[in-house]
């Protein structure tokens, strides 16, 4: 059977092939056939389903208010109980404005759209996926019901205009090569920063429609995408825009170079930059901003509504065929700045193992860091004491240890959007500003029942912690904590080296202390202990001061003992008995034969 | 084609009932099985075989044939040769593998639902026996359902406020922050969660949060905060009722008789 259809859709012209149709494969054919259609009809029926929502009815109110109201408010203005608290905040439906959409700029989203938002949610919001909790009928009935608050989707004559995404260019090296140079010639970096990380000069100030702040993706941390992370999506969110936030569309004529051809486009800048132009090199240059300058006339005349000529069309089908191919580059360049998926955290076969070296310490900018793989421990708000921070802005701490028989040295790295190192919050006066805390038990439990610490800087059991500020980057401050609000610092500090930068978006610390120090108040570390670790980390920029912060609950870390020498002893004895044992079995049978015979 | 010798066929049945137990049951049917309950289901097969074979010593005689042909016949040559290589190989893998083996950290051992203190309290006000002490709005139900949806919708606003970034819009446990917190939120749509307490018991865990709970609980893991700083005791009961009204399962009650 499978045979057969391979064959039928290798000769794409079988009707006329009658040595076909005459073959013993007649029947063959025909069931192949049959199963194609049953296929397609199926396909048919299911896209027909796919792409429309029902009527709005009582069900889908229903469904709204029991799920959604929370949020979204019962009129759907996004205002639900819940909301106060959120950022990204939930989405007014009263306006029409989707940020993830199929569709092209100032278009409405399909029902596809509003159905696969709400099945698969949206990651890095507080927006879940309702994939388990309603079924795909309720979910049908809860689009046909947002669709009701705002009367564009009761108005519009036509279906909304999808982005064309039938141009894939496949993922390159040369073609994150081109996507990279379009990133900074389109001012990509503004927001997103140099490298992606969301650390834009622009960052801090931009704010949605409604006037909410609005932070730029760290592009390096695709599964925080609200709309996923495939390139097709990065593609779609590029052409299309994200409705309502900061981030606009990349509509055909404001790309630099519209109308030109690749190599004309960048023939022009090249122009551009030089210093001096031959008068050759003028006239080119003078032709090439004319046809520019033509081509977004175009556009405009397009755009205002004005019947284009044959000619006027095919100029700007051509530009606009440029553009797309353009979006796959940088959707690509954007997909390779981002690992494929979120790390695993720092638990199980992933726990963090300080590797042993004989020499001294590597320093933070030492190259023997990158044979190591980080350690990735994601952070959560700070939710169980006020001031609470419902809104993280830092993703993850990664870390990295090496020690050797007498120190230990770590290298922390953690994402900021900004390097904030003296703000004055303007509701509390205080001064804000980035840090880092990493924390130990003093004491490490005995045993797994033993107990440790309450995991919010401790409680009745006290913690050792590092404290670092972006302010005094070369310091780290010991204290001992006995609650969250309960810290102190320590009256005889030890002698941490420090080393820190911040660069693209990206903080970089590197600690190292003594395994065994004098102070009663310290972690004392030992090869082959599990030690408890935890985290607590501010962004000034968003707010975090004091209890307001990002943390985790306990980690553990192990200095990786120097594995046993006995490794390369046993093994090879026991294989050297073996090869002993089957050669004596071999002359035992072979004794036992000739005795017989 | 050549028949399979006895031998073969033994093999066969030992590698592919370990293959079918390990991958097929333990993977495609069901959960993977644990490795002593493999090492049982093997135990009875080689025993299964072994009694096979010593039926009868002609069935002996064929079963070892094999065996002793590798070691001395001179047309298994190159069976031999590469046996000599692979199992001393074999054992030296394993036993590498073995003294090798990296330390793992220790579980955590943890009693989720402990037992709760005999007496129940607010801060440190004194309510009653936990055996004995109701959801002073619970009546509303069958006295009042106006009222009773009143205190239910207020229940629902404060679980919105506080709540659902880690217990869940839905309630199941998987709000935002939960994948990353260590013991995992509790989740209400799980129906051995509710029935199984009375209400008292939900207000002491909500009111006195994860340093309330007795050592069992691991008090110094659970990232439940003390709600009893935030919340007033009307607000707790409100959302007890609408954390049954919403997942439709009713507290464990003991009735008129008690």
């Amino acid at each position: 059977m499978i045979f057969c259809l391979a064959q039928s859709v290798k000769s794409h012209g079988w009707l006329d092939n009658s040595l076909y149709f005459r073959s013993a494969n007649l029947r063959c054919r025909f069931a192949a056939v049959m199963l194609f259609l049953i296929l397609g009809v199926f396909s048919m029926l299911t896209a027909a389903y796919a792409q429309n929502a029902p009527q709005a009815s009582e069900k889908g109110k229903e469904v709204y208010e029991n799920s959604c109201a929370h949020c979204h408010g019962t009129e759907g203005r996004g205002d639900g109980s819940a909301a106060e608290n959120l950022l990204p905040k939930p989405r007014d439906f009263t306006r029409g404005l989707y940020k993830i959409r199929s569709t092209e700029t100032g278009e409405l989203p399909t029902d596809q759209d509003l159905f696969d938002i709400i099945t698969e949610g949206m990651p890095g919001s507080s927006m879940p996926p309702w994939d388990t909790a309603l079924s795909a009928n309720d979910r049908w009935e809860v689009v046909a019901y947002i669709k009701t608050f705002y009367d564009g989707f009761k108005e519009a004559e036509t279906s909304p205009k999808q982005i064309n995404l039938s141009g894939k260019v496949a993922y390159s090296e040369q073609s994150i090569e081109t996507g990279k140079a379009l990133y900074t010639e389109l001012g990509c970096v503004e927001c997103h920063g140099n490298i992606g990380r969301g650390d834009g000069t622009s960052a801090p100030d931009l704010t949605d429609e409604w006037g909410f702040q609005s932070w730029p993706a760290n592009l390096t941390q695709g599964w925080n995408f609200r709309g996923g992370s495939d390139t097709e999506d990065i593609f779609k969110r590029f052409i299309g825009g994200l409705a309502g936030s900061a981030m606009p569309a990349f509509e055909g004529d404001s790309f630099p170079g519209f109308g030109l051809t690749a190599e004309e486009s960048s023939r022009m800048t090249e122009l551009d930059n030089k210093d001096e132009m031959t008068e050759a090199e003028e006239e080119e240059s003078a032709q090439l901003y004319e046809k520019y300058d033509a081509a977004v006339d175009i556009a405009l005349n397009l755009a205002e509504g004005t019947e284009l000529s044959a000619e006027e069309r095919q100029i700007y089908d051509d530009a606009m065929r440029v553009v797309y191919e353009k979006s796959w580059h940088l959707a690509n360049y954007v997909k390779s700045l981002m690992p494929e998926k979120r790390p695993e955290p720092a638990i199980g076969n992933n726990v963090l193992r300080s590797q042993y070296v004989q020499s001294e310490l590597p320093p933070m900018d030492d190259a023997a860091w990158g044979t190591l793989e980080a350690r990735y421990f994601p952070l959560v708000g700070q939710i169980v004491i006020e001031p609470r921070q419902f809104n993280p802005t830092i993703d993850a701490v990664n870390v990295k240890s090496f020690y050797n028989d007498t120190e230990v040295a770590f290298l922390f790295t953690w994402d900021d959007r900004t390097h904030t190192t003296d703000e004055t919050d303007e509701e509390t006066g205080k001064t804000l500003e980035d840090a880092l805390a990493v924390q130990f038990p003093v004491k490490v439990p005995q045993g797994p029942t033993a107990p440790k610490p309450y995991f919010l800087w401790g409680g009745r059991l006290p913690v050792y912690l590092w404290h670092w500020k972006a302010s005094a980057p070369e310091q780290v401050t010991e204290l001992t904590a006995k609650g969250i609000n309960n810290a102190e610092a320590q009256a005889a500090q030890g002698e941490l080296q420090v080393q820190s930068t911040y660069t693209n978006g990206q903080y970089k610390l590197w600690v190292k202390r003594a395994l065994k120090t004098e102070d009663k108040k310290d972690l004392q570390l030992e090869p082959g202990v599990f030690v408890p670790i935890a985290f607590s980390a501010w962004d000034g920029a968003n707010g975090d001061v004091d209890t307001k912060r990002v943390m985790t609950s306990w980690y553990t870390f192990v200095l990786e003992p120097v594995p046993s020498s006995k490794r390369f002893i046993y093994p090879p004895l026991i294989a050297l008995l073996s090869v002993g044992f089957l050669f004596g079995l071999r002359a035992f049978v072979q004794r036992r034969n000739s005795e017989e015979t | 084609m050549k028949k399979l010798s006895l031998f073969t066929i033994c093999l066969i049945i030992l590698v592919g009932s370990w293959v079918f137990l390990r991958f097929v049951v333990g993977g495609i049917i069901s959960v993977p099985i644990p490795g002593s309950v493999i090492a049982m289901y093997m135990g009875l097969i080689i025993i299964a075989i072994l009694v096979h074979i010593s039926v009868e010593d002609s069935l002996f005689q064929e079963f070892r044939r094999p065996i002793l042909e590798t070691l001395v016949e001179d047309k298994r040559r190159n069976h031999r040769r590469v046996l000599v290589v692979l199992i001393p190989l074999l054992l030296l893998g394993y036993t590498y593998s073995i003294i090798a083996q990296r330390a793992n950290p220790p579980g955590s051992p943890r009693d989720a639902h402990p037992s709760p203190p005999l007496e129940l309290t607010y801060k440190d006000e004194v309510i009653g026996t936990m055996q004995d002490v109701v959801n002073p709005f619970r009546h509303y139900e069958k006295d009042d359902p106006e009222a009773f949806r009143a205190h239910v919708e207020n229940g629902k606003r404060v679980y919105h406020q506080n709540c659902f970034y880690c217990h869940g819009d839905h309630l199941d446990g998987q709000g935002h922050f939960a994948p990353y917190l260590q013991p995992l939120p509790a989740n209400f749509q799980d129906p051995g969660i509710i029935p199984n307490f009375q209400e008292s018991f939900f207000f002491w865990r909500i009111a006195k949060g994860g340093p309330g709970l007795p050592a069992a609980g691991t008090p110094w893991d659970s990232p439940m905060p003390i709600w009893e700083n935030t919340l007033t005791q009307d607000e707790i009961w409100d959302v007890i009722l609408f954390l049954s009204d919403y997942t439709g399962y009713q507290f464990r009650t003991f009735g008129e008789a008690h």
